[in-house]
């Protein structure tokens, strides 16, 4: 299912995000589900898709693509996402081929966070592609032809995503970018994740009009400390003070309290303005459900 | 200027193990201005070498290594030294040490040489005593007419061509927290230029066989 037929029909669009474990997923009769999949098997009933990361933050794990066909496998709509970092043009092209050909629908094109921020920092950052320029390539293959314009024996079909980060300042070049992407075959959007209402009002006020699908982007917050670490170094977050000071107010153990109340306000105050919300719990997935609940949002 | 800086002496020392006679020789173009390899730099590394119990032969500074003609001169008249030493030790960049092969083998000595430096970019600004660095890539395919004249390719982590990623923070590079990001700084550029809508005309992607290497340039 693409979810841009969702988009078309429904008012508010829900995700969530997992990130592949470090390990192999082949399936064993003595092993329990992998994370990933317990993960997503969380939110299933709540979201319409779910995101399956590349080596997020240049942290080597497995491939998004057989975690996103796992999820397929247990009746979870995967949104596959694809990054610049680790491969050229060549390996882009075929793994965009792979996916469909493995039954993916919904593909979401970045740049990829660089290789110094993760754990093999010594690794030869690639970059042969730009997003804008991925996200033309995978338009051209959805037309049939490679970006050489050599025929495809059989074209693929997917929704084509894209990010965007409202925090950016000067917000006139992000959207800019923004423009590019949607002239390049950009289908729909998940924000970077915003916090400040404010700056929230003033990146949809101008992007609504361009005419396609934006959701919320939301990590959930676990502690003070993780915030406060989001800021210093996860490029574009900012979560405000008074968060920081609930969280600490709150101590640890009300921290899920914290984060469900915190977040689900924003979400109610935030998801009517756009076309639906995009979690990321890194890990907290189990918290997407009543947060969801909370804010009165729904899936369908 | 081809930027040097040392290797460790650990690495050095290790990689002239088997040589006891060593010739020491630098280069007085690009690692005399690096402080590397010039008059001064070539005579504290023959101490150096004595001092952990080698034979230093003698000590030549070719004009500049890269011309063969130059390292070639520098060696002549030196026969009975080079015949009797084990090593040479090239306080150059890469392509020094490999001219100084070639020279050697032009002259039909066969004698190891290592190199003393790790050659760290092609540094195209230089503030004399100061700081060298790097501003292009030589990327075969320039977009500077484009882009400011501020070059994407080598400011911008990521060489992104159709505008930044979303990672700078208060205008720093999420990569580098001391470096401008390149895209704000093109934008900021174009915008004073009053060029910013150029930037909305989508970049293809680079044809980067123009940087296979090794590459050449046909002189004359």
């Amino acid at each position: 299912m693409k979810i841009t037929d969702l988009f078309r029909i429904k008012k508010s669009v829900l995700t969530s995000e997992v990130g592949p474990v470090k390990g192999s997923v082949r399936p064993n009769p003595k092993s329990e589900k992998p994370k990933c999949l317990q993960e997503a098997l969380a939110v299933r009933d709540y979201v319409d898709a779910v995101n399956v990361t590349d080596n997020q933050s240049a942290v080597m794990r497995l491939g998004s693509l057989p975690a996103s066909v796992r999820l397929k496998e247990s009746g979870i709509e995967p949104i596959y996402q694809i990054t610049c970092r680790d491969r050229n043009r060549i390996a882009l092209q075929s793994d965009i081929l792979t996916a469909h050909s493995f039954g993916i629908d919904n593909i979401l094109a970045l740049t990829g966070d660089y290789t110094s921020l993760g754990d093999h920092r010594s690794a030869k950052p690639v970059f042969d592609l730009d997003s804008v320029q991925l996200i033309k390539i995978a338009d051209g293959l959805k037309k049939g032809y490679d970006m050489m314009g050599h025929e495809l024996t059989q074209a693929p079909d997917f929704a084509l995503g894209a990010v965007v980060n409202p925090n950016f300042e000067p917000l006139d070049l992000q959207l800019l970018k923004m423009e590019k992407k949607i002239e390049a075959g950009a289908e729909f959007f998940q924000t970077q994740a915003v916090y400040d209402p404010r700056i929230f009002e003033r990146f949809i006020n101008i992007a609504s009009g361009f005419g396609v699908p934006i959701q919320l982007g939301i990590v959930l917050v676990k502690s003070s400390k993780m915030a406060k670490f989001m800021n210093e170094n996860v490029s574009g977050i900012n979560v405000p003070e008074n968060w920081i000071q609930e969280y600490d107010r709150a101590g640890t153990s009300k921290a899920k309290d914290v984060c469900v109340n915190l977040t689900s306000e924003l979400v109610r105050e935030l998801a009517p303005m756009c076309n639906g919300v995009h979690f990321m719990p890194l890990g907290w997935s189990s918290m997407v459900p009543e947060i969801i609940d909370k804010a009165g949002i729904s899936k369908s | 200027m081809i930027g040097t800086v040392y290797k460790p002496m650990d690495e050095i020392l290790s990689a002239l193990e088997d040589c006891e006679k060593v010739i020491v020789t630098g280069c007085n173009g690009c690692a005399k201005v690096c402080k590397t390899g010039g008059e001064p730099e070539i005579k504290s590394m023959s101490e150096k070498l004595e001092a952990a119990g080698k034979t230093v032969v003698t000590q030549l500074l070719p004009e500049r290594t890269c011309y063969i003609q130059h390292t070639t001169g520098a060696f002549q008249g030196h026969e009975d030294e080079i015949r009797s030493t084990d090593a040479f030790l090239v306080l150059g960049c890469g392509g020094a040490a490999q001219i100084t092969r070639q020279a050697l083998e032009e002259m039909g000595f066969l004698k190891p040489v290592k190199i003393g430096l790790d050659s760290v970019g092609h540094m195209d600004t230089v503030v004399a005593n100061k700081l060298a660095l790097e501003q292009c890539q030589e990327c075969g395919e320039c977009v500077l007419n484009e882009t400011g004249g501020i070059c994407p390719v080598t400011k911008c982590a990521k060489s992104l061509l159709n505008g930044p990623c979303g990672g700078a923070q208060n205008g720093k590079c999420e990569v580098d927290p001391e470096r401008d990001c390149a895209w704000i700084m093109i934008y900021e550029r174009m915008k004073a230029l009053g060029e910013v809508n150029k930037l909305k005309v989508y970049t293809a992607p680079k044809d980067y066989s123009k940087m296979n290497k090794p590459r050449r340039v046909v002189l004359g």
